[in-house]
């Protein structure tokens, strides 16, 4: 038997996913062990295979690879847990990382926090003063050297950087992407002045212009990679001591993975590992359900998450922003655009309701759950409005209070507007699924869509109670709320179910056509090292892909388009049509008419994707068929739509429905790990493999 | 030639008009929309909340559209452009939250239009009006161009979007219209009242045509054209399906109630702070090149009960310069310290907002002037330093309230310092671009922590820089150093926030050099005022280094970390300036920080000794203004210090220092 893994550490809960050939496949989760993550990781893989029925040494030596999503990177970021670093760079030019364009004091903040402007800061320094040094060397634009590297000061910068406390070093000098000669001579005498210290160069680590970016990514790279490899390192060889002989990969913010030995280097690609996770298991049931577009909303106790599949694939961003830091890293474009069930509801001075973005978080978390929060939050009404079933909350779990949700809403809502808590709690449930819904649309919006062209995934805790009333308003065809027996851990069945994915890039800023001989060159460069790197990963692949495109954009513009463009060398005429895809897409994106080509074209950045198939892919079991309509457990009064009120509604029980069965609204379903509302209006069925997919006719 | 008062600009001369005014102008050549005060009353706070975060987001949505597709640096790297919804006379129902000063007069221009351009050609579906003429609104000098749009519903002129940019050239006298030598507008950039240069949904080819005609950069302005339609058509479809979903009278209802929201919030902000009155002058050095004047701008603001009333009396007369602003100009001025210092957590509703406030202003005066001052520079002149007054007052007034305080700034980066480059880029291409990177000016202290080093202006709550590498493969030059600057953030118990310079030398200019036209003032006196005991930031500085010995020292595997470095007859420039730089000309432009809060003498030594190792003050500055003394080892020396401060407290009085020495 050959099984595939998939193994999803988050702060909370680490969860487990195992496919064999046959189809057959299982999940399973336990709690996280912060700080050593790779005890839960164990432990999981050891209940894995109890619940397989077989011993792990068993179950190891048949897997063929585990692809591992750990939040380790990201918490280390958040939370400045990181190796010292000593950062080198281009002399007059150490202060890029402060200045920080100016714009790191509002970067990645929500618009209510950059209105309140006065409040506004910098964050904490990447790198402090005493561990920085400049170099004298210069490059210019076009990659000459106007100043040569001086090696000796460069020595002995390394070694004071090394006695005043560097781990590990990081080196982004101007123009490095251009020319990559004088960061590749420091790299080297770091290795002479301090052996076995962990070094990153720009040019390797984001070949990309624009200065600050490129050297906050190479910084934050070098904060994690030391620590990457020395979790993954003994975490390999537990393994292997265990039985274990297939491949240790690490997804990546990418929605790929790549081989554990490959990734401390470029640790930085791996932030963003666990938000991926859900849009990829999304990307692969929408392949099985055959949806070539979907909406993936995950809404969490703390966190609501969107992200977008086009064509098949997720969509991706070429940056982020992480602790108002501005980041090359390609990945999958999850976006943070709400507070989730723990968004607060509030009355501002003038007698305005308001909800969110303000959080109740993790503590003391919503008031229903007595653990000392007071103020009403989303979840709060969800239990108020009979949505929730305050004894089968995560599963039974967790016993919620209404009269601790109740007293909230009166105290902040209810009184202050001269509501009833019932009209309250309806107007924050409104209101919330209505912002919820110019978020989303906007995220839609500025990726150049029209949501009306998608179908919505709904999962995490809190989504399907509100999912079809922003699914309504957003006029998405119809909603899925992915059940299966992938529900409690559908993020580990993503990565278990992804592929390994490379990306290279490189800066060639140019007007655009280049001489097709250049074009095609920097492409030839780019696919020569990602052949490179394909070798390295110590897999084979069902097949190879490579995708290639180009960063364009209109003389003087500083947004670039990413550009698909097609494989193979280009004539002049390829070229051309490469430059009408711009055209086409930046239209798409910004509006027909907007563009202007006589301004001419630019091209910005080459980059290409390597997408290594992995030879197993997980099949989804398909639930039984149902005989006879599906059975209501009771009756209770809910709120679901603000036009009905409050109505009588059936509620189901997910684990006794099966495949065929149809809910009509207004209705309840009641699942271990969520909860589905579905107004009036709307119809719910159980598909073959066990979601709940829901059509409404209203608007 | 003198300037005198030109017969027919009075029709330009424009005031806000009220709602009465306005709609006896329009008459029945254009149906207004309007919806009855019952319906805003008898809003649910549902409706209303979903509403209006709707209108938020369609403004923010705006604001990308216009940003991505713009084709000028200084909007999409300097986000110096904004966006607004309007009502159906123009006032402002949202603003976004890019460059407030330029949609403070947004709400003047689309009224202007409604009163001036109802009748004839008419105002009708799918028509845009450009306007770049600070006397009538929509920005504050030429160069700031808004594109305005109305919206109708079922027949009905429903309300107003609006998207505005700064240009980079349209035309005058110097590159960038930024016409140093200007005793009058004809120097200038030419002001285009509003003109419909969007008929139907069509582009109007010859309107566009003459429009283009005046500017060395075209091709970028048409850029810019299209995305501030982008902008509006954007908008106009999302109000569109926002009317049709929830009625046309509901969402003008959640307009009135957003304006009224903002109105009366501000006012009970208001009521909770004492009555009084606050006083600040701002001064300008130089009007135009070889100017040595200097030209004050007065403020005294009342508050009065649940309103404010800016009296800017005494300020001086309009002068033969570049620097004047019009009314415009002037509530430009005044609008973004409104919105970041009292209406941080209220919606940014202009059109609620000035309700609460009175300006009395003389006409004539620097900043309200009459045709035909020159106003070029007007946007970072005379309205710049009305936002420096208006901060030193508002903050004054706000320092008084033991909460309302924690929302003070003192002044931030007290000028602009515009260096503009124009020539022959390395493409073969003419190029004009005003180099931004002056927008990291340091924000002003808080009244509980430092300012923001860096951290941008005032008027722009998301400014940006582009990287040095942006700059140097898009225009034919090579920086020395881009870096903050010790003691230029004005001293205080909190310090103002660091500003910092850029030097760069022309760099592979296929005709060996760039025209360099230099605009600013803050040199002669320092304008970032600090507050309660605070001082002010240090002054602007700019250098020209002629005939260094940068390539030799380039080739000998040096790069100069300082002017001293280099050789070359270094030139201190004035205010105002147009020259060209030499392949070996180095040029050093230095910005200025924020003023300080609270008296440096009772900075923690710690805090001292903290941006001393972060290069943020100097030793000297920490000696002689912080009264910080260092031992040897770099570590504070307490007794030092203590008697230190003692001796500079006993100078400030006037007493002999030797006393306490002894």
């Amino acid at each position: 038997m050959a099984y595939v893994i998939g193994i999803d550490i988050g702060g909370t809960f680490t969860d487990a996913f195992v496919a064999d050939e046959s189809g057959k496949v299982a999940g399973t989760k336990t709690p996280s062990t912060p700080p050593d993550f790779s005890e839960g990781f164990l432990t999981v893989l050891d209940e894995l295979a109890a619940t397989l029925g077989v011993g792990t040494g068993a179950l190891l030596a048949d897997t063929h690879y585990i692809v591992h999503g750990t939040t380790s990177t990201l918490n280390a970021l958040v939370t400045g847990d990181v190796a010292t670093v000593g950062f080198l760079t281009t002399r007059g030019h150490a202060d890029s990382i402060a200045i920080m364009n100016l714009e790191g004091r509002y970067a990645g903040l929500g618009a209510d926090q950059v209105q309140d402007m006065v409040r506004t800061d910098k964050p904490k320094p990447l790198v402090p003063p005493e561990l920085v040094r400049e170099l004298d060397e210069r490059i210019d634009h076009k990659g000459a050297v106007i100043v040569e590297l001086d090696e000796e000061g460069t020595r002995m910068a390394i070694r004071e950087l090394v006695s005043a406390g560097a781990q590990a070093i990081a080196v982004s000098l101007l123009w490095s992407f251009r020319n990559p000669a004088h960061e590749q001579r420091v790299g080297e005498l770091v290795v002479e002045e301090a052996p076995g210290a962990y070094v990153a160069l720009s040019s390797d680590v984001s070949p990309r212009i624009r200065e600050y970016a490129r050297s906050a990514t190479t910084i934050m790279n070098t904060q994690v990679g030391p620590r990457l490899r020395d979790y993954l390192r003994p975490l390999e060889v537990e393994l292997r001591s265990r039985g274990f002989q297939g491949s240790l990969l690490v997804m990546q913010g990418s929605g790929g993975c790549v081989d554990s030995s490959d990734a401390p280097s470029r640790a930085i690609t791996t932030i963003g590992s666990v938000l991926t996770g859900g849009v990829v298991g999304c990307t692969r049931l929408a392949a099985e359900l055959g949806h070539r577009n979907v909406i993936s909303t995950d809404m969490g106790g703390t966190t609501f998450l969107a992200g977008l599949v086009v064509d098949g694939e997720p969509v991706s961003t070429t940056s982020t922003v992480l602790n108002q830091y501005q980041l090359n890293v390609p990945m999958v474009d999850v976006r943070t655009i709400g507070a989730g069930g723990g968004a607060i509801a509030w009355v501002d001075n003038g007698g305005n309701l308001h909800v969110g973005p303000r959080s109740a978080g993790a503590r003391p978390g919503p008031a229903c759950y007595g653990d000392g929060g007071t103020e009403p939050t989303v979840t709060d009404v969800d239990l108020l409005l009979g949505i929730v079933n305050p004894d089968n909350f995560l599963g039974g779990r967790k016993q919620l209070s209404k009269e601790l949700a109740a007293e909230a809403v009166r105290m902040h809502i209810a009184e202050p507007l001269g509501l009833s808590v019932d009209d309250a709690c309806a107007a924050i449930y409104a209101i919330q699924n209505a912002q919820t819904a110019d978020l989303v649309r906007k995220v839609v919006v500025t990726s150049g869509h029209d949501p009306r062209d998608f179908v919505l995934y709904a999962y995490g805790g809190a989504g399907p109670m509100h999912c079809v009333s922003y699914a309504a308003d957003l006029e998405v065809s119809e909603v899925i709320v992915p059940l299966g027996p992938t529900a409690a851990v559908f993020s580990a069945y993503g990565l278990a179910a992804s592929d390994i994915v490379l990306t290279v890039e490189l800066s060639s800023p140019t007007n655009f056509p280049p001489e097709p001989a250049e074009f095609n060159g920097a492409f030839f460069q780019l696919r020569a090292e990602l052949e490179d790197r394909l070798a390295a990963q110590r897999l084979r692949f069902a097949d190879v892909e490579y995708r290639s495109e180009a960063d364009l954009r209109y003389t003087m513009q500083l947004a670039e388009v990413a550009t698909p463009v097609p494989t193979g060398d280009l004539d002049a005429a390829g070229l051309d049509g490469v430059g009408t895809a711009f055209g086409q897409r930046y239209e798409q994106l910004y509006g027909k008419g907007s563009g202007f080509a006589e301004a001419g074209l630019q091209l910005i950045t080459y980059r290409t994707q390597a997408v290594g198939v992995l030879p197993i892919r997980p099949k989804l079991g398909e639930v039984g068929r149902s005989e006879g309509d599906a059975q209501p457990t009771s009756r209770r009064r809910v709120f679901l739509d603000a036009r009905r009120g409050w109505q009588e509604a059936d509620i189901y029980d997910y684990r006794v429905l099966a495949a065929g069965h149809e809910l009509k609204g207004p209705a309840v379903v009641e699942a271990p790990t969520t909860t589905v509302a579905l107004p009036e209006g709307s119809v719910g069925r159980v598909d073959r493999l066990g979601n709940l997919v829901i059509r409404y006719t209203q608007a | 030639m003198p300037v005198f008062p030109v017969a027919g600009s009075e029709k330009f001369a424009n005031q806000p008009a009220s709602r009465e005014e306005t709609l006896r102008a329009v008459g029945d050549s254009v149906r207004l929309h309007d919806v009855d005060h019952a319906v805003v009353d008898a809003l649910d706070p549902l409706t209303y909340e979903v509403v209006r975060h709707r209108l938020t987001s369609i403004t923010e949505e705006m604001g990308e559209a216009l940003k991505r597709m713009s084709g000028s640096v200084v909007v999409t790297d300097c986000n110096d452009f904004d966006a607004a919804i309007m009502d159906e006379v123009g006032d402002v129902v949202q603003v976004g939250l890019y460059n407030t000063e330029l949609a403070a007069s947004l709400d003047m221009a689309a009224n202007w239009t409604l009163r001036n351009r109802s009748r004839g050609r008419g105002i009708n579906p799918g028509d845009m009006f450009l306007c770049n003429d600070p006397w009538v609104g929509g920005g504050l000098h030429q160069n700031d161009t808004s594109l305005f749009a109305p919206l109708f519903v079922d027949g009905e002129l429903f309300c107003w979007t609006g998207a505005v940019a700064h240009q980079v050239d349209l035309g005058g006298a110097s590159p960038g219209s930024w016409s140093v030598g200007a005793t009058d507008v004809f120097w200038e950039s030419l002001p285009t009242p509003p003109v419909k240069i969007v008929e139907a949904g069509e582009i109007r080819e010859d309107i566009e045509d003459v429009w283009l005609r005046r500017s060395r950069v075209p091709k970028l302005v048409a850029l810019d054209l299209r995305a501030k339609i982008g902008a509006n058509n954007v908008a106009h479809e999302r109000l569109r399906a926002l009317c049709e979903k929830y009625g046309a009278g509901v969402v003008k209802a959640v307009m009135r109630r957003t304006m009224d929201d903002a109105e009366s919030r501000l006012r009970a902000k208001l009521r909770e702070l004492p009555d009084g009155s606050w006083t600040s002058v701002a001064h300008q050095d130089s009007a135009r090149a070889g100017d040595r004047g200097i030209y004050k701008i007065v403020l005294k603001l009342t508050k009065d009960g649940d309103k404010l009333v800016f009296d800017f009396t005494g300020t001086d007369p309009q002068v033969d310069g570049l620097i004047n602003c019009t009314f415009a100009g002037l509530r430009g001025g005044i609008m973004p310290v409104l919105l970041t210092m009292l209406c941080g957590d209220l919606p940014w509703a202009p059109g609620g907002i000035y309700r609460c406030i009175e300006i009395i202003s003389e006409p004539g005066t620097i900043n309200n002037c009459t045709f035909p001052s020159g106003i070029g520079k007007a946007s970072v002149a005379s309205a710049w330093a009305t936002t420096n007054v208006a901060t030193e007052c508002l903050a004054g007034m706000l320092d008084t309230h033991p909460e309302h305080r924690k929302r003070l700034m003192s002044v931030c980066c007290g000028t602009w310092d515009f260096a503009l480059l124009a020539g022959v880029d390395q493409r073969g291409g003419g190029f004009v671009t005003m180099l931004c990177d002056s927008m990291a000016g340091g924000l002003g202290a808080r009244s509980d922590s430092d300012g923001v080093d860096t951290g941008g202006l005032a008027c722009i709550p998301m400014g940006r820089v582009a990287d040095v590498e942006m700059n140097e493969f898009a225009f034919p030059m090579l920086y020395l150093w881009r870096r903050e600057e010790p003691d230029s953030g004005g001293p205080g118990r909190f310090r103002g926030g660091v500003g910092a310079s850029s030097c760069f030398v022309p760099h592979d200019s296929p005709i060996g050099g760039v025209h360099l036209v230099v605009s600013a003032p803050g040199k002669a006196l320092p304008l970032a005022s600090g507050l309660s005991g605070g001082l002010p930031a240090g002054t602007q500085h700019d250098v020209l280094l002629r005939g260094t010995d940068v390539a030799a020292q380039f080739a000998a595997g040096r790069i100069p970390g300082s002017l001293t470095d280099l050789a070359g007859d270094a030139d201190l420039l004035p205010a105002h300036h147009e020259t060209d730089l030499g392949p070996d000309d180095v040029y050093y432009t230095h910005w200025q920080g924020g003023g300080g809060y609270g008296d440096p003498l009772l900075r923690a030594p710690a805090a001292v000794a903290s941006d001393l190792r972060a290069h943020k003050v100097s030793q000297g500055g920490a000696e002689e203004v912080y009264g910080v003394v260092f031992g040897a080892d770099g570590v504070v020396d307490e007794a030092a210090t203590t008697t230190r401060r003692a001796a500079l407290r006993r100078t400030r009085a006037g007493l002999d220092t030797e006393e306490v020495t002894a």
